[in-house]
């Protein structure tokens, strides 16, 4: 079973994507901060990493320059309310940007897509 | 032997040089706040005063596009009139303030004769041929007319308004670019035009010029960061808006799946209410705090008006466990802020200091006269973890928040309450001290407003 690390700090909004995951039958852990999911990451092994950006505390993108420092080829995506941080430079070491929406199918589509080309 | 002198003495007897008078009253409106059209006005009183340069009457031509529009026809309409202006200005002591006010006055009454004439002219300020006086604007020059009835260079329509037969062209000029064009003329002395009348004027088109220039400048600046700030407030409305809606059409369309249990269904229903409660604290707030105007301060009765927020925060502090101290003093004086306004600012910060303060902790809300006599002051202390000196700095920004579920906007609320009714707001803090806030309102002793 694939490891997803998800990392949300709205809890309604985690837990949607917890539940919706697991149907997928993925082995799904949930944060609610970046500094947890580091801990998490540095612990155990993961397949992939989805994480939002703006989040009390480090935001996303610290996140994914800590990751980036642990040197671990962990696949990551985006997933965020906002449009426009995909300017932003460090969103492109991610490996799928999704902004979110109510209908999941295109995160769910890219988690399907980066786990299969890892394979 | 020590001699001493006054800076910006306004008091120039009438044997000291023009171009003292003039620099004098010019460099006056540099420390006024007045707007652009006040200082365009105050060299324009410069140019046609007799104690300035002492032209008799000016127009000024703003550029609009490629054009010059009429904008304002200063000086008197007949010889009577002149007579009766120049001795109002060459009171001896006269300054900016009733110089600018004077022509204001005159200009009002002018504005059904010289100034709406003039308003329906424009020339054009480039291409070939060019007619005066649109040519000094095209030529950049400063252009005497002469004996104007017999230069065909002249616009006629121009030359049966103005009525005179000789007037000095200048264009304003600033980096390079023209931005207006002031024609002067002795219409009623019938004086002619002297190279050093010319000299004179033209450092006022220069300070003209440099005023619209920075005044562009400045507007353009204003534009530019209102249009950045509304940025940020979109992008930050999206994302409070969007994580709700999210989450209330991802639960919905698990409640619309086949086989959803009643738990679920309860559990997805109780998530979506919660959510659409949400958006709903977030569309009041953003209308609440982002409102355009706020309400116009008056004096208060300061005790009125922190009445509802004491009692609140003394009920929100006991079911949170914590000490809440309120130490007012008693025959406060009349504070400036409306009252309503004033409450809801004592509820902001008792909330934002009660949600620091941990259980077992102390929040003190002190009311008493500043040291000046002419202010008021309310500070709210807690003992909470205090406010880091990066989040200091941001602290009044509109969304700029640590809580989890704020939005942002308190405290941007309590500095424009501030601004609007000429307090200050200051805070002390360090960090794992508590956090102080300290506002300062105008106040005034009298208990009745007469």
């Amino acid at each position: 079973m694939k490891r997803i690390l998800l990392v949300e700090d709205e809890k309604p909004l985690a837990l949607l994507y917890e539940e919706e995951l697991r149907e997928e039958g993925y082995d799904v852990t949930v944060v609610h901060d970046s500094e947890t999911a580091l801990a998490k990451l540095k612990a155990q092994e993961f397949d992939l990493l989805v994480t939002d950006i703006r989040m009390p505390g480090r935001n996303g993108i610290d996140l994914i320059t800590q990751v980036m420092g642990l040197r671990k080829t962990i696949p990551i995506i985006i997933n965020s309310a906002y449009q426009s941080y995909k300017d932003d430079f460090m969103t492109w070491a991610a490996d799928a940007y999704v902004v979110k929406s109510s209908s999941l199918t295109e995160l769910k589509a890219k988690i399907k897509e980066l786990l299969e080309r890892e394979r | 032997m020590i001699e001493t002198y006054h800076f910006q003495d306004t008091d120039f007897q009438q044997e000291s040089s023009r171009e003292l008078t003039l620099l004098s009253i010019i460099s006056q409106s540099y420390f006024q706040p007045f707007s652009l059209e006040d200082n365009i006005l105050l060299i324009l009183t410069a140019l046609t005063s007799g104690s300035g340069v002492g032209f008799n009457r000016v127009m000024y031509f703003r550029r609009d596009g490629n054009r010059l529009r009429g904008e304002v026809w200063l000086g008197p309409r007949s010889p009577e009139e002149a007579r009766s202006v120049w001795e109002v200005l060459s009171t001896p002591g006269i300054g900016y303030v009733e110089i600018v006010e004077h022509n204001r006055a005159l200009l009002s009454v002018n504005e059904d004769s010289l100034t709406r004439r003039i308003r329906k002219l424009t020339f054009p300020a480039s291409g070939d041929p060019c007619p005066l006086p649109g040519a000094a604007a095209c030529h950049r020059e400063i252009v005497l007319v002469k004996d104007a009835a017999h230069e065909p260079q002249v616009d006629a329509r121009f030359l049966e308004m103005i009525g005179v037969d000789e007037f000095l062209c200048l264009p304003l000029l600033a980096r390079d670019e023209v931005l207006g064009v002031f024609v002067l003329d002795n219409a009623f002395t019938h004086n002619p035009i002297q190279t050093r009348d010319v000299k004179l004027a033209a450092i006022c088109g220069l300070l003209a010029a440099n005023y619209i220039h920075t005044t562009n400048l400045y507007r353009r600046l204003v534009e530019t960061e209102k249009m950045a700030a509304m940025g940020e407030v979109a992008m930050f409305i999206t994302h409070q808006i969007r994580n709700p809606l999210v989450t209330i059409g991802g639960f919905t369309d698990q409640l619309l799946e086949e086989g959803c249990d009643q738990d679920k269904q309860r559990r997805n229903l109780r998530i979506i209410r919660n959510e659409v409660r949400r958006l709903e604290d977030i569309v009041y707030n953003v209308g609440h705090f982002l409102k355009v105007s706020l309400k116009e301060p008056v004096y208060s009765d300061v005790r009125t008006a922190l009445e509802a927020a004491v009692r609140i925060g003394e009920a929100e502090a006991r079911a949170r466990g914590i000490t809440f101290q309120v130490k007012m003093e008693k025959d406060p004086p009349l504070v400036f802020c409306d009252p309503a306004t004033l409450g809801e600012v004592a509820r902001n910060l008792i909330d934002n200091a009660l949600e620091a303060t941990p259980a077992g902790g102390k929040v003190t809300l002190h009311a008493h006269r500043g040291r000046d006599s002419r202010s008021f002051m309310l500070s709210v202390h807690d003992t909470g973890q205090g406010i880091s000196e990066a989040h200091k700095e941001k602290l009044f920004q509109p969304f700029f928040t640590t809580k989890e579920q704020g939005m942002g906007l308190g405290l941007s609320f309590i500095k424009r309450v501030m601004d609007t009714c000429g307090g200050q707001v200051e805070v002390r803090s360090r960090e794992a001290q508590g956090a102080h806030f300290l506002l300062s309102f105008p106040s005034r002793e009298e208990r009745s407003p007469s």
